[in-house]
């Protein structure tokens, strides 16, 4: 087991490698460089660009940059951002905290949600089964940026004095800053929502019928303990992987979301740093981004494993 | 040289400055007196829609910075709301002849950081602005400074090559003028200057804080104990925000939305401000069909101005010439221009003549896709083309490739991008000269036009000037080298009325937030 | 009608019976798209913004060309863009699935190591390199969605062939001789039938997301193209001066979507297939 671990783990290095190898090559085919871009129509000459590009290291060979972007990288340096002079991961993990906390509220809501109406479809069977089915098929069908449109169409048409667009972080103003995820974690939660719905439901489901619960209920032990006891030991975990595996999804889908409601994480860092060539800090984004979401794969296969010991990875 | 007008007497140039005032409040008065006494203290709070990129004025390259640079730095001269040029951080100059301007400088000014200002801190920024190795943008704009020498502590003489008429007005220019301390390095980061708002923080796509400069040279200036920009990525969130009060102030790039907005309540207040850009189609020459006059002149007369101007600016500005009308020589929107009548049936005979009966192909029109302004105008263009049976296939493309492209002039036949404001109409029209690059690359080979673009630089009587840059108007429309469509200010701005003493300034930036006070 | 729903398979003919209804408006207007549209999508006026009318029973758009027309266009560009894209995938996961579950070992380590990049790579990044570098034209839309679902069919088509290639009559039918090839075909390839056909249609509900997403971030076909993810975007600016512009492709990205997913959730209870 703990082999297995270490082995997929080990196994997400080269990937890394190759995903900040092809992100890189990918960015310098791109027509435009972070000197042209941040000129913009002014004129300047020819030379003032060419040592422009001198002081930011632009014209050594490719390999060659890439390389002392790796080795700087190994040793945690991410380098220098273009546009903002400062080094990419101080502008990075703020970005990033912001990312992973309007992904940990919608997941907290989707789970929420999901938890919520798993169960009532589960427990309450009939017209409530049928209702929920509906609910989470026409939520699967809104996708997150149709949503987060439409709420704020809501809001500006029927409450423009209230702020949506008032982002302040968590430092400054801990409850301003939650009140500012509501509505965009919403738009986030809803799809992740039915997964976690449609799983708890099976969860719960499942459990009602194992010979083990019904051990149990001829001891005399409660529903409400029984229930606790196993979901707390085996449903959740399917439950759990699942969620995880919507978080990488959540983080992918931040960038839509994070424009519309104009929250500064790194959907829009990637953005704005891919318009003006800002290649260190897109090489930075990349390799946290690609990290996450490979560390949640292997946590859900890791997860898979133990539940289903048919499954081997050789 | 005196022309009265509405009671206010228009000087020219040079005489203006040499009267140099001893109040230094010229161009105080307008806006201030007309509604009531400015109170002291408080905050405002802009919203802006990009964040600065570097704060260094002699390295900038990006208009995001300068909201901030006009703020925080000051120059030699400056723009009055009549976009005319007055006095700054020098009090007058003399010319001794035309290639030497000698300015006496004002004495107590201090920089942010304490330190005193000088002629040595003039001569300073210029060696700066003209060494190789700062690459800075605004060395091609002072090329024609020979050299900058201290003759003493508060008198500074630059000698040119060659007589400008452009050279103050470049001066007066933020962030081109603006001067920077000696013996200072970081600007980028740590902005020091002379400016009327001092640095205390950056938050990158949060806010700016700047705070009222108390040894601001200018009497009772800034108001305001402190200015914040906070960043909003969209007209959208902009517009939300100013409306929620969430912002005092700020720009939409859109007349649309803008109007909108003000329509909401009746305590926002909105000025467009003077127009200071045009939306050009740029042609490339060197290869047929475009090579070809008359087909330019058909791509001409299939096109409605006032139709895009309507359609797109909802009326918001007028039809152009290569100049817009907030420059010396800028084009009414109103008088006769060759060509810009609409007549498709005309094009398509033109067309005709020039060996297309059945029309022409010009391929891609490249286009910014950033700005939805173009973009929507560039569809109508379109349409109005194909009436006349020239066919163009839109492609909104990256800021910077495009601009790349079109410096070298490897785009196919049609582009379009809007210049930014330039404090001199020679910026504008000399780029259709055979002798720049970008000219070069379109195929430009006029030589009667070359003439007349070099002619123009050197007039320094201003209404001389004006007639000789509509003159190179009228003969760039008649050949048709690039087709000019509207002109519109660069930015719609909107504010809330209790923000006071604020006039929007042609030259987009917004240097009377140091007028500005808050009435709440 | 909830008695149609108390018996699974009953249950799901029905769902799928809505959702072939409803792709078949879809199909309908891929096929007719133009024709049935009341105007040019692509006619500019000077009556933007304009609110329903009998002459715009949409209304119009910030340059005035009708909102109906280019719902109607609209949708048969981002649908063709979905179908063939889906297409790609499901073809080039059906190979790599097949050929790395069934034949195992480094092949199957190699390839799944490498759709393991493709699938951590940011989708928005690729989209917006492709776009930038081989310009926002139909066919490179089409490509970078293709080559982004391409691992998902792949892990599903491989996880059914993983578990069959020990059943018992595989071994027997080796161990008489029949080529790898055959069995492949005939043993594993219809197995994998039923998780592929729901995972096609939930991918196509995916797909129409990401192709909305990228046009709505301005990676999509060019303007004067009429699409739904860029008019939702371009309608933002103005969104509360004419709220339709906003809604009518809010509501048809709904439609499209809701068809695929009414469609997985009966092929699902039909074909008793159980979770993702």
């Amino acid at each position: 087991m703990m082999r297995m671990v270490a082995l997929r783990l080990l196994l997400t290095l080269p990937i890394l490698l190759g995903v900040s190898i092809v992100a890189f090559v990918l960015m310098r085919a791109l027509p435009g460089d972070f000197a042209q871009a941040s000129a913009g129509t002014t004129t300047i000459s020819p030379e003032a660009l060419d040592q422009l590009r001198r002081n930011l290291g632009l014209d050594r060979p490719v390999w060659e940059q890439y390389l002392a972007w790796l080795a700087r990288a190994l040793s945690g340096d991410l380098g220098t951002s273009f546009a903002t002079k400062r080094p990419v991961l101080g502008e990075l993990v703020p970005r990033f905290m912001v990312t992973a906390e309007l992904t940990l509220v919608a997941g907290a809501m989707a789970l929420a949600l999901g938890g919520a109406t798993g169960l009532a479809s589960a427990r309450l069977r009939g017209r409530v089964e049928w209702i929920v089915r509906g609910w989470n098929s026409l939520l699967l069908a809104v996708p997150n940026f149709v949503v987060a449109t439409l709420v704020v169409l809501l809001f500006g048409l029927y409450f423009p004095t209230i702020g949506i667009f008032n982002y302040v972080p968590f430092a400054t103003d801990p409850l301003g800053n939650l009140a500012s995820m509501v509505l965009p974690g919403i738009s986030l939660a809803l799809t992740v929502s039915v997964t976690i719905s449609e799983n708890t439901r099976a969860a719960i489901l499942e459990v009602a019928s194992q010979d083990y619960v019904m051990v149990a209920r001829a001891k005399g032990l409660s529903r409400g303990t029984i229930l606790r006891d196993y979901l707390g030991r085996n449903a959740l975990t399917p439950v759990i992987t699942v969620a995880g595996l919507q978080l990488a999804a959540l983080l992918g889908g931040s960038i839509l979301i994070e424009t519309i409601f104009t929250i500064p994480g790194m959907g829009q860092y990637l953005f704005d740093s891919v318009t003006t060539r800002d290649y260190p800090a897109i090489q930075g984004i990349v390799l946290v981004a690609a990290t996450v979401v490979l560390l949640v794969n292997v946590a859900v296969d890791i997860a898979y494993a133990r539940v289903d010991a048919r499954v081997s990875y050789d | 040289m005196y022309e009265p007008a509405h009671g206010v007497a228009i000087l020219a140039r040079r005489d203006a400055l040499r009267l140099a005032l001893a109040t230094g409040a010229l161009g105080l008065a307008g806006p201030a007196l007309a509604q009531g006494a400015p109170r002291r203290g408080g905050r405002l709070t802009i919203g802006a829609d990009a964040d600065p990129i570097g704060l260094d004025p002699v390295t900038i390259t990006a208009f995001s910075s300068y909201d901030f640079t006009s703020l925080l730095y000051t120059g030699l001269l400056r723009w009055n709301a009549e976009m005319k040029v007055e006095p700054d951080l020098a009090t007058g100059f003399e010319q001794p002849d035309d290639k030497t301007y000698v300015f006496r400088l004002r004495d107590g000014v201090k920089f942010h950081n304490g330190q005193a200002f000088d002629a040595g801190d003039v001569k300073h920024t210029f060696d700066r602005i003209l060494a190789p190795a700062s690459a800075s943008p605004s060395a091609t704009i002072f090329a024609s400074v020979k050299s900058v020498t201290v003759v003493d502590r508060l008198t500074v003489r630059f000698d040119l090559h060659a007589p400008s008429a452009a050279f103050l007005s470049y001066l007066a220019t933020n962030p081109t003028g603006a001067i920077v301390p000696r013996g200072v390095d970081g600007l980028n980061t740590a902005p020091v200057g002379t400016g009327p708002f001092s640095f205390v923080s950056y938050e990158p796509n949060q806010q700016f804080v700047l705070k009222g400069n108390p040894d601001y040279y200018e009497r009772g200036q800034p108001y305001l104990d402190q200015v914040v920009f906070r960043f909003f990525k969209d007209q959208a969130s902009l517009t939300s925000a100013l409306r929620s009060r969430a912002i005092d102030m700020t720009w939409f790039k859109d007349p649309k939305v803008s109007a909108q907005v003000v329509r909401t309540s009746p305590d926002l207040v909105s000025a467009p401000g003077k127009t200071t850009r045009t939306f050009p189609v740029w042609i490339n020459m060197k290869a047929p069909p475009l090579s070809d006059v008359r087909v330019r002149r058909a791509l001409s007369l299939a096109t409605d101005r006032a139709a895009c101007l309507q359609t797109v600016l909802g009326g918001s500005g007028k039809v152009a010439a290569m100049v817009p009308e907030s420059h010396v020589g800028g084009y009414d929107g109103v008088g006769e221009m060759p060509y810009y009548r609409t007549d498709a049936a005309a094009a398509r005979r033109l067309l005709a003549e020039a060996g297309h009966p059945n029309g022409i192909d010009l391929g891609d029109y490249l286009v910014v896709a950033a700005n939805p302004l173009d973009v929507a105008c560039a569809q109508i263009l379109q349409q109005q083309w194909a009436a006349a049976g020239i066919k163009v296939a839109i492609k909104p493309m990256e800021t910077a490739p495009l601009i790349a492209m079109w410096l070298k002039g490897e785009y196919p036949t049609l582009l379009s991008v809007a210049l930014s404001w330039s404090p001199d109409p020679d910026a504008i029209v000399s780029r259709i000269s055979s002798m720049h690059p970008q000219g070069k690359g379109a195929g430009m080979a006029d030589a009667t036009l070359d003439a007349m673009i070099v002619a123009a630089r050197s007039i320094l009587d201003r209404g001389k000037r004006a007639e000789a840059y509509m003159a190179i108007q009228r003969h760039v429309a008649e050949n048709a080298y690039c087709l000019d469509i509207y002109q519109y200010p660069l930015r719609w701005e909107a504010w809330w009325s209790y923000a006071k003493g604020y006039v929007p300034l042609a030259a987009n930036i917004r240097s009377f937030v140091r007028t500005a006070w808050i009435d709440k | 009608m909830i008695e149609a729903f108390r018996r699974p398979g009953q249950r799901g003919r029905t769902m799928v019976a809505i959702g072939l209804a409803m792709l078949l408006v879809l199909l309908l207007v891929v096929a007719l798209g133009p024709s049935i549209a009341p105007y040019d999508p692509t006619r500019t006026s000077p009556d933007s913004l304009a609110g329903p009318s009998a002459a715009h029973l949409l209304g119009t758009d910030s340059i005035g060309r009708d909102l109906l027309s280019r719902l109607i266009v609209g949708g048969r560009g981002t649908l063709l863009i979905t179908f063939v894209a889906v297409a790609m995938a499901l073809s080039a996961g059906l190979v790599l699935g097949l050929a790395s579950g069934y034949v195992g070992g480094k092949l199957d380590l190699v390839v799944m190591r490498v759709l393991d990049v493709v699938f951590a790579f940011p989708v928005f990044l690729l989209a917006i390199a492709v776009v930038a570098a081989l310009g926002p034209t139909v066919r490179n839309l089409v490509i970078t969605i293709a080559i982004v679902y391409t691992p998902t069919m792949a892990r599903v088509v491989r996880g059914p062939v993983l578990g069959v290639k020990r059943w018992d009559h595989v071994e027997a039918a080796r161990s008489v001789g029949v080529g790898e090839l055959s069995i492949a075909l005939r043993h594993v390839l219809p197995l994998v039938v039923s998780p592929i056909l729901v995972q096609t249609s939930l991918t196509l509900a995916n797909t129409i997301f990401t192709v909305t997403a990228l046009s709505f971030l301005g990676l999509g076909p060019p303007p004067p193209d009429p699409n739904w993810g860029s008019m939702l975007a371009d309608a933002r600016q103005f969104m509360e001066l004419a709220p339709l512009t906003v809604v009518a492709p809010a509501c048809a990205i709904v439609f499209a979507s809701l068809t695929f997913v009414v469609l997985a959730n009966g092929l699902r209870e039909l074909l008793d297939v159980g979770g993702r």
